[in-house]
C-alpha cells in the first residue's frame, strides 16, 4: 500500500514553474478563477433545463369503466379509488367510502386491488378482496359498495404507443455536456489547488482530483452502456463533491486520500442502493429488519459512543470512526416511506411515529441537536405526505418545540449556541469565534473568490465541515457558493416534479424526505455559520469533509434518483418497455421497437417469442417464470353478500 | 397518488425558505460586507491584527505609508514622516483619526464584487487631500512648539495641510512617556478643543450683524476696561471711540462685552451651535471633538467673557477652519474632507451679506492692525486670538483666508501657550501661505 502510494505520488509530482511559464501560470490561474462561476452556472443551468424543461408525457397504465359509463385512465402504478375528490378515480356514490380501495400495478404489468377501508363491501368479480388484496385481471369487475366498475389493462397497441411517447431525457441537453462542465470545474479547482498548495500536498491533491475525474467518467460510461440518459442528479452530486474535494484540499490535505476513498465507496453504495430500489417487493420485505438494525445502531452508539464538542455521536470500531446517525438517516427514510396500500393503515403510521420518536430521542440523548433537527424535518415531511394532515404537523412542531425547550435547559452547550445566535459580533473570541470568521472570510471573497486554496478560513477549527459555506465563498466566491446551495434546491424541484409521474408512493415519499433532509441540513449548516440561524454544527451535503456524511448523502441521492421515471433515464427503475418481455401480451412483438419508432401493426407477429434476445441487465429475470404478485386465486375467498 | 403528488409540494416550502435565507445573506452582505472584512482576524486584510494591505499617498502621489505581505513602511523622507504622522497615523493604531486607522476599510479595498481580492494583492491606493510639502513647511514653522496648523481649499473643502505637534518619526518611535511627548497621540486639529480667545469674536460679530440693525451706525467707547455686574472686563488697550470695524481690528473686549450683553447668552449659544462649534463634525467618518459654550447669566462678566472667547468656551481648530471657510465662501461651508477629490457636502451657515460684512472687517483687520508686511501680495482676511489659559502663557490663534479665487485657502494656526496670536501664530500662517502660493 505504501509502495503503491509512493509510485502514484511520483506520477503526480508537480514541477515548480518559474520564468515565463510561471508568470503565465499565475495569470492563467488568476483568470481561471473567473471561469469557475461560469462553469458552475453552466452545470446547474444545463441540469435545470434538462430536468425541468422536458415535457412529461402523461402515462396511462390501465382503465376503469365507471357505472356512469365514463372511462377513467389509471395514470400511476398506485391509484386510490373512492368518493373523495382527492382520489385518483372518483366514484360518486353514497355506498362508496372516501378512500375505498387502492389499485396497484407491479413492474410486470399485473394489477391488484387492496381494500383500505377493510369493509366487506368491496370485491372482485363478486368475491371479497380480503386483507391481503386480490388480483385484478383485464375485464374483471370491481365491486365497491353498490357500484360495479370494470377494469381494463392496456392493450398491446396502446402499450407500444405509450412506451414510445414516454419522455426520454437527453433530448435537449446531452448528459455528456453536463459532465463536461463538471470536469471544467474540477480542472480549474485542481489547477488552483495544486498551484497554491504546500509542496508536500501538491501530488496528493492532483491524485485526488484525478481519481474523482476518473470515477465520474467511468460512471458516465457505465450508465451509457446501460442505455441510461438521465444523469442530471449525478452531475449535481459530482459537482458538489468536486467543491468538497477543494474544501478538503484547502483545509485538511492530509485526510484527502481517505476522503477520496470514501467518496468512491459512497458512489458504489449509491449504485447498489439504486439497483436495490428497482424491486419494491424486496424493499417492502426489508423495511422492518432495517428499522430494527437502525435502532440497534443507535443503542450501540448511545452506550459506546464517543463525545466530540458536546455531542456523543461518534462510534469507533477497530480504529475506524464514523457517525452512526448518518447511516440511520438512510434507513429512516427507507423504513419511513410506504406504498399506497399501507399508507392508509393507522397501525402503520403509529409504528412509524414510534420509530421516529426513538430515532430523534436517541439523537437528543447524544446531544446531537442538529442531526435530531434534520430527522425531525424528515419526520414532518414523511408524516405529512403519509397523512396529509397539516394539523398533525402543527402538533408535531409544538411537541418538538417543547422537547427542544427541555433539551436547551438540559444541555448547556446547545443553550450556549442559542444564546450566541444574533450576537456573534459581541463575542468574537468566544461563542461567536467561528461564525464571525466565516462571515468575514465570506465577505472578503467577493463574487469570484480569492482563488481555490488561497483563503485563510480553512485554518479555523471545523472549517471543512461546519464553515464550508464560508470557505467556498472566500476561495471560490459568492456565485459558486450560491450555486452549491442552488444545486440542492434544483434536486428538490426535480424530486417534486417527478412526483407527478411517479409510479409508487414509496418513491415519492422517500425522494421528498431525502431531499428535505438534505435541504434542512444545508440550511442549518449554511445559515448556522452565517448567524442567520443558531450554529448547530451539521454538515453541508456532499461538500463537507467527512466519510459518514458523504456516504449518507450519496445514499439519499439514490432515493431521489428513484423518482425519475423518464424513459431510459434512471437505473433505479426497470424500464416498463423491457418488462413487457415477460408479459403475455409482449409475445405479439417480433422485434423490440426502437426509440422514436412508432409501432407498426404489420410488424406484430403472434409467433415471435423474444426471450432469447433480451437485454443483459435483466438477464436474471429471463430465467424466472412470470410472477404475479397479486395472484391469490388459490386462496379461498368469501363471496360478497 | 393525486394526494401524494400534491403533498410533495411540502418539500418546496423548505426549498423556498432556503431561497429566503440566501436572500437575507446577500442583503446583509451588501449592507455590512465592508465592516465584516475589517475583523482583525481576517488574514486577507490584517496580519496578526496589523493592517496588511493598501497604500496611503498624499495629493501628489507621494507614498506616505504602504503595507503588504506582512511588511509595512512609511514615507521615505523623515521630515515628511514627522509632519504627516497625525494625518497618516501608524500601523500600531495609536492614532485613531489617522488614515491608517480611520480609513482602514478603504485601504482594504473591499467592494461587493471583488471582495478584498485584487490581482496585485496590495489592497487599495488611497489619496489624501494633504500635500506633504505643505505639511513639512507648517511643521517646520511650528518649530517644535505644541499646536496645530490647518489649511484647506474653501471652495472644495479639501484639507491641504494638517499638522499636529508634538510629533515623531514612526520609523523610530520615542519613549512617549517623556514629558515632551505628552498627548502626542492626539491630533490637535481634530481631536482637541482649546479656548478660542478673540477668534471667537468672529462668531459674536456675525450674531451682532444679523441681530442688531444699527450696528454700522453704533460707536463703542473703550476706556481700557468696563465694569459688568461688579466685575471688571479688561481690554488690551485704551481704544476710545470706535466703529465696529475698528473694534474688531482692535479686538476690543469692551466693545464685544457690550455686544454680548445685548445679544444675551441664548443668542450667542444659538450661533455657536449653528456654526458647528458645539456638536463636533464628521470628516469622512472621523468624529471630531465637541466644543463647549456655557450660557452665562445676563448682566454678569461671564456672559461678556463668553462672547470674547474666554469663560468656558472651547472650540476645535477644525470647526474654526470650517467657520472661516464659510465666511470666505459666501456663507456656505464646504464640509472639510481629508480625501483627494473627496465628495463633501455643504451647509449654509450664514447669509452671503453677513459673510461679506465679516469678510470685509477681517480684511480691514489685516491692513489696519496686523500690517501687510507678513503677507505680501495677498488679499488676506484674518483674525488673531490670544486665549488666556489660567496661569500659563496664552494660546496663540490665527485664523482666516485668502480672498482670492485662484488661491481659495482658508487656514487656522494654533500655537499652544505660544503667546500673542499676532506674534506667535501669524508668522506660521505667513510661511505656510507663502509656500502654498509658491
Amino acid at each position: 500500500m505504501e509502495g503503491l502510494f509512493e509510485s502514484l505520488s511520483s506520477i503526480f509530482t508537480i514541477p515548480e514553474f518559474t520564468g515565463t511559464i510561471g508568470a503565465f501560470l499565475t495569470y492563467f490561474i488568476y483568470f481561471s478563477r473567473l471561469m469557475l462561476p461560469v462553469a458552475a452556472i453552466a452545470v446547474l443551468s444545463r441540469c435545470v433545463r434538462s430536468m425541468l424543461r422536458e415535457q412529461y408525457e402523461p402515462e396511462v397504465w390501465g382503465y376503469l369503466d365507471l357505472p356512469d359509463g365514463s372511462r377513467v385512465p389509471l395514470r400511476h402504478w398506485e391509484c386510490t379509488v373512492g368518493s373523495a375528490k382527492s382520489c385518483d378515480v372518483v366514484v360518486r356514490d353514497i355506498s362508496v367510502s372516501k378512500n375505498h380501495v387502492v389499485l396497484i400495478r407491479d413492474e410486470f404489468g399485473n394489477w391488484g386491488v387492496h381494500d383500505i377501508g377493510l369493509n366487506d363491501g368491496s370485491g372482485v368479480n363478486g368475491l371479497v378482496i380480503g386483507e391481503k388484496g386480490a388480483a385484478l385481471e383485464d375485464g374483471d369487475s370491481l365491486n365497491l359498495g353498490d357500484c360495479d366498475l370494470r377494469f381494463f389493462n392496456l392493450t398491446e397497441e396502446e402499450r407500444g404507443i405509450i412506451a414510445d411517447r414516454r419522455t426520454a431525457p437527453g433530448r435537449e441537453i446531452s448528459p455528456f455536456n453536463m459532465f463536461f462542465y463538471v470536469s471544467i470545474c474540477q480542472f480549474i479547482l485542481a489547477l488552483s489547488q495544486v498551484y497554491n498548495a504546500q509542496p508536500e500536498h501538491k501530488s496528493v491533491i492532483a491524485m485526488s482530483f484525478t481519481a474523482l475525474f476518473a470515477a465520474m467518467w467511468l460512471y458516465y460510461i457505465a450508465m451509457r452502456a446501460l442505455g441510461r440518459l438521465g444523469l442530471e442528479v449525478e452531475a449535481i452530486a459530482f459537482f458538489l463533491s468536486s467543491l468538497g474535494l477543494s474544501v478538503t484540499s484547502s483545509s485538511v490535505p492530509e485526510s484527502l486520500l481517505k476522503q477520496v476513498f470514501l467518496l468512491l465507496a459512497a458512489i458504489i453504495l449509491f449504485v447498489i442502493l439504486g439497483f436495490w430500489l428497482r424491486d419494491l417487493k424486496r424493499v417492502k420485505a426489508t423495511r422492518n429488519p432495517a428499522a430494527f438494525a437502525a435502532i440497534a445502531l443507535l443503542i450501540i452508539n448511545l452506550i459506546f459512543g464517543q463525545e466530540y464538542f458536546g455531542a456523543k455521536n461518534w462510534l469507533s470500531i477497530g480504529g475506524f470512526s464514523f457517525q452512526p446517525s448518518e447511516f440511520v438517516k438512510i434507513i429512516y427514510i427507507y423504513a419511513g416511506a410506504a406504498t399506497m396500500d399501507r399508507l392508509f393503515r393507522r397501525r402503520n403510521l403509529i409504528v412509524y411515529i414510534a420509530f421516529s420518536a426513538i430515532c430523534v430521542g436517541a439523537l437528543a440523548l447524544m446531544g446531537d441537536f442538529g442531526t435530531a433537527l434534520i430527522f425531525f424535518a424528515a419526520f414532518l415531511v414523511i408524516s405529512f405526505m403519509r397523512s396529509g394532515s397539516i394539523g398533525t404537523v402543527f402538533l408535531a412542531v409544538t411537541g418538538a418545540g417543547l422537547a427542544g425547550f427541555l433539551a436547551l435547559s438540559i444541555k448547556p452547550h446547545i443553550a450556549q449556541r442559542f444564546s450566541a445566535w444574533g450576537h456573534v459580533w459581541e463575542d468574537i473570541y468566544g461563542k461567536g469565534y467561528q461564525q464571525v470568521r466565516a462571515i468575514s472570510a465570506a465577505a472578503s471573497g467577493g463574487l469570484f473568490g480569492l482563488g481555490a486554496g488561497k483563503g485563510w478560513l480553512h485554518n479555523i477549527i471545523a472549517a471543512d465541515t461546519d464553515l464550508v459555506f464560508g470557505v467556498l465563498s472566500e476561495e471560490l466566491g459568492l456565485i459558486v457558493a450560491v450555486c452549491a446551495v442552488a444545486a440542492i434546491i434544483v434536486l428538490a424541484l426535480f424530486t417534486v416534479r417527478n412526483a407527478s409521474q411517479s409510479r409508487s408512493a414509496f418513491f415519492v415519499i422517500a425522494g421528498c424526505a431525502s431531499v428535505s433532509m438534505m435541504m434542512v441540513q444545508l440550511g442549518l449548516n449554511v445559515f448556522g455559520s452565517l448567524d442567520i440561524l443558531p450554529f448547530t454544527g451539521v454538515t453541508f451535503p456532499f461538500v463537507s469533509t467527512g466519510g459518514s456524511s458523504l456516504i449518507s448523502c450519496w445514499a439519499l441521492l439514490a432515493f431521489i434518483k428513484a423518482t425519475d421515471t423518464r424513459k431510459n433515464a434512471s437505473f433505479t427503475n426497470r424500464d416498463p418497455d423491457k418488462m413487457r418481455d415477460y408479459n403475455e401480451f409482449s409475445r405479439l412483438y417480433d422485434e423490440e421497437p426502437q426509440q422514436g419508432d412508432f409501432v407498426d401493426d404489420e410488424q406484430l407477429s403472434p409467433d415471435a417469442f423474444p426471450y432469447g434476445q433480451d437485454k443483459q441487465d435483466d438477464q436474471s429475470y429471463m430465467e424466472q417464470p412470470r410472477r404475479n404478485l397479486f395472484d391469490r386465486r388459490g386462496e379461498k375467498r368469501r363471496p360478497l353478500k | 397518488m393525486k394526494k401524494i403528488k400534491k403533498r410533495a409540494f411540502f418539500a418546496l416550502i423548505i426549498a423556498f425558505s432556503l431561497v429566503v435565507g440566501m436572500a437575507i445573506w446577500v442583503i446583509r452582505l451588501w449592507e455590512n460586507g465592508s465592516d465584516w472584512v475589517m475583523l482583525r482576524a481576517n488574514q486577507s486584510v490584517f496580519n496578526e491584527g496589523i493592517l496588511d494591505v493598501g497604500t496611503v499617498k498624499d495629493r501628489n502621489g507621494l507614498v506616505l505609508a504602504k503595507a503588504g505581505e506582512g511588511v509595512f513602511s512609511y514615507a521615505e523622507d523623515e521630515s515628511v514622516r514627522r509632519a504627516c504622522l497625525h494625518a497618516v497615523g501608524d500601523y500600531a493604531g495609536n492614532f485613531g483619526s489617522g488614515a491608517l486607522s480611520a480609513f482602514d476599510y478603504k485601504l482594504a479595498g473591499y467592494d461587493f464584487i471583488n471582495g478584498v481580492s485584487s490581482f496585485k494583492e496590495e489592497g487599495a491606493s488611497l489619496r489624501l487631500s494633504i500635500d506633504a510639502d505643505f505639511n513639512t513647511v507648517a511643521y517646520d514653522a511650528l518649530a517644535g512648539r505644541r499646536g496645530t496648523v490647518l489649511l484647506s481649499n474653501y471652495k472644495t473643502g479639501e484639507i491641504l495641510c494638517m499638522v499636529s505637534s508634538p510629533s515623531y518619526d514612526p520609523n523610530n518611535p520615542p519613549d512617549v512617556s517623556l514629558p515632551q511627548y505628552e498627548g502626542v497621540y492626539l491630533n490637535r486639529a481634530l481631536g482637541a478643543t482649546f479656548a478660542p480667545g478673540s477668534v471667537f469674536k468672529l462668531v459674536t460679530l456675525a450674531a451682532a450683524i444679523e441681530n442688531m440693525p444699527d450696528l454700522n451706525e453704533r460707536r463703542f467707547y473703550c476706556e481700557g476696561s468696563v465694569n459688568v455686574g461688579g466685575d471688571t472686563v479688561t481690554c488690551t488697550g485704551h481704544h476710545g471711540e470706535q466703529t465696529i470695524e475698528q473694534a474688531l481690528a482692535n479686538s476690543c473686549n469692551v466693545a464685544f462685552s457690550e455686544l454680548s450683553q445685548e445679544l444675551g447668552s441664548e443668542v450667542l449659544a444659538e450661533y455657536a451651535e449653528k456654526y458647528g462649534f458645539i456638536d463636533g463634525l464628521s470628516i469622512d467618518g472621523i468624529e471630531t471633538a465637541k466644543g463647549r459654550f456655557d450660557k452665562a447669566e445676563r448682566g454678569t462678566s461671564d456672559l461678556s467673557w463668553s462672547g470674547i472667547g474666554q469663560y468656558n468656551d472651547l472650540v476645535s481648530p477644525i470647526s474654526m477652519l470650517r467657520y472661516v471657510s464659510a465666511i470666505a465662501n459666501g456663507g456656505v461651508a464646504k464640509e472639510p474632507t481629508l480625501l483627494k477629490n473627496g465628495k463633501s457636502g455643504k451647509s449654509s451657515l450664514m447669509s452671503s451679506e453677513t459673510a461679506e460684512k465679516v469678510s470685509q472687517m477681517m480684511s480691514y483687520n489685516v491692513s489696519y492692525a496686523y500690517g501687510n508686511s507678513l503677507f505680501p501680495d495677498m488679499s488676506i482676511c484674518a483674525k488673531t486670538g490670544t486665549a488666556e489659559v489660567g496661569g500659563e502663557s496664552p494660546h496663540a490663534w490665527f485664523a482666516g483666508f485668502l480672498d482670492d479665487d485662484k488661491n481659495p485657502y482658508a487656514f487656522v494656526v494654533l500655537v499652544e501657550n505660544g503667546g500673542g496670536g499676532l506674534s506667535a501664530a501669524a508668522p506660521v500662517a505667513s510661511r505656510l501661505l507663502q509656500a502654498a502660493l509658491g
